[in-house]
């Protein structure tokens, strides 16, 4: 367990040294702290609009910065030539693999977290003053509930990135860091339309059969980042609950499990 | 532990995880359609191949947090398109179509999107069964807005008033009105149900309506004027073809509308004691008349070719008429629960 620490402690310190990361969560930070700017755009949804753009913002800043610096992990110890010395001593490749995940992770989960406290912060400000009231007098937007929600959201994309990030060093270890990149990207912006793909390739949707395997095979295979949104929820006052949250933990657990698996697969055979 | 073992237990976990996570995958995604976490009506319109559904799931997917964003700039997008005149008003549609996929949540483009169809697009075709077709997608446009927005009173109302408005189908708006009065609403629009319940005519309805009206707000006086004057002016010939007395039922209208010959509801509660007397022919004439008094007046224009259907004779053609057939045959073809 040592030196997995011990690799994760160092890649987490080089992770907040890396200056386009930093930029990256300068940027989120001050987008996220102006969301309430952009509520001019739709008057009467104001509530909506900084609940979108703010935790929008928290999964696509994240986004970026989990496939940037996963990618970059592994390749930048191979061509520094580090990974020779580290490998050397009484470090396995699956404890540097898991080092450089853990590492990497507690890097995003830090940046996420600073953008989740701009957000809430920003929420705590603004949302009660874009409440609008219902038929019964009430609030439309029951406030307890929308507090609960955003932190059990961001919570959520936590396991998200971790899904993330996982993917992104693995197909470090297989590709370049480049198009470890685009292919992150790729298996994001598919796993968020699972559902869409999964509905296809069902027999009644006519499609042929030929698209259905594929469409089928797009869906078993990826992850379906979709279940990890849950702003419809916080929009529609309806709270996440506690079951629905672990359900999506563990299956975020055991995806993490299978990349890892596949990581060491394809590490193991790597010559470095 | 050697390499080999170590592959095979790696490949052993990979393939257990992996099949492992298949029903757990299927269960969440039932879990998020019964909790309502996520809504399935842009896979139907997928499923149905609808060009800008397919396009606004994937521009959706790929903006993830600046979805309603992107919505916001379209939107402005479709206002400057609908400043710059004529000749544009199919690519607004599109465009209009785009930000209701794109932040299904904003109320306003699906107002606007229906009322762009119901009404604009609906005069810029002669072919009354275009203008069916434009009539439906406006209801459709706001079927779907109500579906994403259940539990805000907009939809419900803009809904119903298209109804009432442009479609002249008092019955409908009279449904999608109450379903808007569950919510926090301007008193005008119990009123509105009233109203719509006059012209149709169902006189008791509309009484019992404004008699609602007097109850939440006594000192409401359109409703108190529109309850004295109903009392006055209809209700005698009302009750008089209740009891089947058709002519004197006739002659209690006629005395009112020998002052007023044009009034609207004076001619439609004529034609329809003319229809329950099983005079037909009458009962057209009156509509027709009913119909020539106003260009609007789209229910008066649906009842003559509804009657010259019964009646045998050929059949005016009519988008109202031609759009009610269509809803008649949906309703055929709705699964029974």
């Amino acid at each position: 367990m040592r030196p997995i620490f011990r690799v994760a402690k160092a890649t987490f310190h080089e992770g907040w040294r890396r200056r386009f990361l930093n930029g990256i969560l300068i940027f989120a930070i001050l987008i996220i702290g102006s969301s309430w700017v952009f509520t001019y755009l739709q008057p009467g949804a104001e509530l909506k609009m900084l609940i979108d753009v703010g935790l929008g913002s928290i999964r696509f800043f994240g986004m970026l910065i989990a496939v940037f610096l996963g990618t970059r992990l592994i390749p930048d110890e191979i061509e520094k030539r580090t990974i020779y010395t580290l490998l050397s001593k009484p470090v396995t490749r699956m404890q540097f693999l898991l080092g450089k995940f853990l590492g990497g992770l507690a890097t995003v989960i830090s940046n996420v977290a600073l953008m989740g406290i701009t957000f809430y912060i920003v929420f705590a400000i603004k949302a009660p003053q874009f409440a609008v009231p219902s038929a019964e007098g009430a609030p439309q937007y029951s406030m307890e509930f929308m507090y609960a929600n955003v932190a059990k959201a961001i919570l959520l994309s936590f396991f998200e990135l971790a899904v993330v990030m996982g993917i992104a060093v693995v197909a470090s270890v297989v590709f370049s860091w480049i198009l470890a990149a685009i292919f992150t990207f790729f298996v994001y912006f598919v796993g968020q339309m699972s559902d869409f793909f999964g509905h296809l390739a069902d027999p009644d949707a006519g499609a042929s059969p030929v698209a259905r395997v594929l469409l089928g095979a797009i869906y078993r295979i990826l992850p379906h980042f979709d279940v990890f949104d849950v702003r419809e929820s916080i929009l529609t006052d309806i709270p996440v609950v506690w079951p629905y949250m672990a359900q999506t933990m563990g299956v975020a657990v055991v995806y993490i499990g299978i990349v890892l698996a596949l990581g060491y697969l394809f590490f193991n055979q790597r010559e470095v | 532990m050697s390499q080999l073992t170590k592959t095979i237990v790696a490949w052993v976990l990979l393939i257990g995880l992996f099949l492992g996570v298949q029903p757990l995958s299927d269960a969440l995604a039932r879990e998020r359609l019964i909790r309502g976490y996520a809504r399935p009506t842009q896979v139907t319109k997928i499923l149905q191949y609808d060009a800008p559904a397919m396009t606004g799931v994937i521009v959706g997917a790929m903006l993830g947090g600046f979805r309603e964003v992107a919505a916001s700039m379209l939107w402005m997008r479709t206002h400057s398109m609908w400043h710059s005149g004529e000749g544009t008003q199919w690519d607004a549609l599109y465009l209009m179509r785009m930000t209701t996929l794109l932040d299904p949540h904003w109320l306003e483009p699906w107002r606007i999107t229906a009322w762009h169809c119901a009404y604009n697009l609906y005069v810029e075709t002669d072919d009354p069964a275009e203008k069916a077709r434009m009539l439906q997608l406006g209801v459709d446009v706001l079927k779907e807005g109500i579906s994403w927005n259940p539990d805000r009173y907009d939809l419900y109302f803009e809904l119903g008033w298209t109804y009432f408005d442009k479609i002249r189908d008092y019955d409908e708006a009279a449904r999608w009105l109450g379903a808007a009065i569950r919510f926090e609403h301007p008193e005008y629009v119990e009123r509105l149900i009233a109203h719509g319940y006059e012209r149709l005519p169902d006189i008791p309805m509309a009484l019992q309506w404004y008699d609602y009206c007097l109850k939440r707000r006594p000192s409401d006086e359109t409703a108190k004027g529109a309850t004295i004057t109903i009392r006055e002016r209809y209700l005698p010939a009302w009750r008089l073809m209740e009891e089947r007395r058709f002519d004197e039922a006739i002659a209690a209208v006629d005395q009112y509308l020998t002052n007023n010959p044009q009034s609207t509801i004076g001619l439609h509660l004529k034609a329809h004691i003319y229809e329950q007397a099983g005079q037909f022919a009458k009962a057209r004439e009156q509509w027709q008349l009913a119909a020539d008094t106003s260009a609007l007046n789209h229910h008066a224009r649906y009842k003559v070719s509804e009657l010259s259907e019964r009646m045998g004779l050929p059949v005016p053609e009519d988008a109202t008429y031609l759009f009610k057939q269509q809803q008649e045959e949906m309703a055929i073809f709705r699964p029974v629960d």
